[in-house]
């Protein structure tokens, strides 16, 4: 995935990766493998992370293209059919108390709370590897007052403050976006700045240096790109809790308003009509936990897929195997 | 100790200083002053104009900031716009709901965490620790509104046994077992997320420890089983998660604002959605500032309790608690 993982743990695995189809019989040495590749394979073998790409994919497919799986308007109110059962007269997780389709309406929702999953994680993915990158290069008063400023935004608590922002600027789709964005950038500043502190030392970085590159290029062209494993699993377990706050603040009737919905959304007016039609509060909350819980798959998959010493204890067994059919294959 | 004591609090002083200036200034560029909603549109031009300036609203904004601060520090919130309420008086009871609320949930976690995250620790991979690493998954990626809601339908609507909402039951102020009557439905909620972390911190750290050589040469001496994890690994254990304490204090204040909600508790965090929605900007600044104290307060007690439960870290040197 990154330079960065040359470590010796690393390259060493990589070669015992690489030296597997040797003790085959056939002895047929491998090409090289890389080490993305050696990450892809460790993160394909994880059967949540898997279950977790297969589930993402498919609600990305069902609300990204909703208007083929169902051919009702999420905001068309229809008093005639209100409150119908699942199943009845096409509707297939039935209507609501004013006979809006419950299952078109959670994939129009859907498109919302993933949208500002994603948009959210990457904004502040984007700012804070700008910030930490911007801290961790230059040092010194730069570095000093961009961390304080990573205290401040600590130290207020995040949803009072999306909170307060939000009512006082009014709640939008996008003002949420910026809002949550702006509050969740910290620990990728944290983070990339630490790397940036490490890496800024590396004979690489002064050659580049020495010849007269700038410090814009090194910081992108060398920096950043050795970091990125980490900020890629960063970023994807941000998509999860970027879902959770949105859907918490359209719960509480500060995120989307209608007539655009959202899972939190959906799940405020559940909580009115719960005598009533107890079944609409199950499926949104459902699809949230769904979500979330495959984001983290993923992210916990991509973070055991890049750590070298996972590895190290998953090769140690296969590595006894390759040893006793060597031993067996009597070479 | 004192050189860094003083020097942290400094710094935690220039934070306080900081947030509040931005809460300030974020009030202050929100559209539509408060009046805007006090006299939508009975007053005219010149009335609201006499009531900003009674209020104190035309003033240059660093001059009603310093004015502000300068009541903070005699304890003075200030006052809501509508009913020109002390803010205190309206606050602090929710303060203490909210640590009711809080407090029971956090102590209570605790005392499941820590020993079922040890009991993990010495039976990995077994299936009590697959049962806490499926709540942990739960608690992480579960909406906890959500949560609370299925409770309410389940426990209080289908089955009848606990209330929806509320602290209290109508004319049963002060009753104990009413309170913990109601306190059961969002504490379980607010346990869930709790035991998501703790569990998963306490157990890490005591495979850390248990790895460690000083255990292996308890074993080696002959120890009990029972003697090495209690009194050589537990001790070390228990280090980081003291600093995971002590970082998550502030929780307890502001933390339950979700659930709050759900259960409709008169606590902080249902006082700010209140406000928010009603624009009482002295609320809402005197709640974040109470808010960021108690990080702040959390975050210095997280590092000078890490000092004194290991006495290897030496605050305030290079490489120390303090780098």
């Amino acid at each position: 995935m990154s330079q960065l993982n040359t470590t010796p743990e690393e390259s060493q695995m990589a070669q015992v990766e690489s030296t597997k189809p040797d003790f085959s019989a056939e002895g047929v040495a491998a090409p090289p493998t890389s080490l993305t590749r050696v990450a892809m394979r460790k993160f394909f073998r994880n059967p949540f992370a898997v279950v977790g790409l297969i589930v993402l994919l498919f609600f990305i497919v069902l609300c990204g293209f909703a208007p083929l799986f169902t051919h009702y308007n999420p905001a068309t109110i229809d008093m005639l059919h209100a409150s119908l059962p699942p199943g009845t007269d096409g509707h297939l997780l039935g209507t609501d108390e004013i006979g809006r389709d419950v299952f078109t309406r959670l994939l129009y929702g859907g498109r919302v709370s993933l949208i500002v999953g994603f948009c959210v994680a990457f904004c502040s993915v984007v700012v804070g590897t700008l910030v930490g990158a911007i801290a961790g290069y230059f040092g010194g008063w730069v570095d000093m007052i961009l961390m304080r400023l990573v205290d401040v935004m600590n130290s207020i608590p995040s949803l009072l403050l999306n909170i307060m922002v939000l009512a006082l600027f009014g709640s939008g789709f996008w003002l949420m976006i910026a809002v949550l964005s702006l509050t969740s950038w910290q620990y990728v500043a944290r983070l990339v700045r630490g790397t940036f502190l490490q890496l800024r030392e590396m004979q690489y970085v002064q050659a580049a240096r020495a010849i007269g590159v700038s410090n814009w290029s090194i910081i992108t062209r060398h920096l950043i790109r050795n970091s990125t494993a980490p900020i890629i699993v960063n970023a994807t377990l941000q998509v999860g809790t970027a879902i959770l706050v949105e859907s918490a603040l359209s719960y509480l009737g500060l995120g989307v308003q209608p007539p655009q919905t959202s899972w939190g959304l959906m799940l405020n007016n559940a909580q009115e009509f719960m005598l009533t039609n107890p079944m609409e509060a199950i499926y949104p909350g459902l699809c949230i936990l769904l979500v979330v819980l495959a984001v983290n798959f993923i992210g916990d998959g991509l973070r055991d897929a890049i750590d070298p010493r996972t590895k190290l204890k998953i090769s140690r067994r296969r590595l006894q195997k390759w040893r006793n059919r060597f031993s067996k294959s009597g070479i | 100790m004192t050189e860094y004591l003083i020097r942290r609090i400094l710094q935690s002083v220039l934070v306080l200083f900081l947030v509040s200036v931005i809460s300030f200034a974020l009030m202050h560029a929100a559209p539509g002053g408060p009046l805007m909603v006090l006299l939508p549109k009975s007053g005219t031009q010149a009335a609201i104009l006499q009531q900003e300036k009674n209020m104190g609203l035309l003033d240059p904004l660093p001059i009603q900031y310093l004015h502000w601060l300068g009541q903070l520090l005699h304890g003075n919130l200030g006052y809501t716009y509508k009913n020109h309420v002390p803010v205190g008086q309206i606050l602090w009871p929710t303060v203490g709901n909210s640590l009711i609320l809080m407090g029971v949930s956090w102590i209570l976690s605790l005392l499941i965490a820590i020993p079922w995250g040890i009991y993990n620790s010495t039976r990995a991979y077994g299936l009590s620790d697959n049962i806490s690493a499926a709540i942990g998954y739960l608690g992480f990626a579960m909406p906890a509104f959500w949560f609370g809601i299925l409770l309410q339908e389940m426990f209080s609507l289908n089955l009848n046994w606990f209330p929806l909402s509320d602290m209290h039951s109508m004319n049963k102020q002060g009753d104990i077992g009413d309170l913990i009557w109601h306190l059961v439905l969002p504490v379980t909620v607010l346990v869930l997320g709790f035991l998501a972390s703790y569990l998963k911190y306490s157990r890490a750290s005591m495979l850390e420890v248990l790895h460690m050589d000083f255990v292996r040469t308890a074993r080696a001496k002959g120890a009990s089983e029972k003697r090495v994890i209690y009194r050589h690994a537990l001790r070390n254990a228990l280090i980081p998660i003291i600093t995971v304490l002590g970082l998550d204090l502030p929780i307890l204040v502001s933390g339950a604002v979700i659930t709050e909600n759900v259960f409709n508790w008169p606590g902080m965090g249902r006082l700010f959605v209140e406000m928010a929605f009603a624009r009482e900007y002295a609320v809402l600044m005197a709640i974040s500032l109470v808010s960021t104290v108690f990080v702040v307060i959390g975050n210095l007690v997280a590092d000078i309790l890490y000092a004194v439960v290991d006495p290897r870290v030496q605050l305030g040197k290079k490489g120390g608690a303090a780098a």
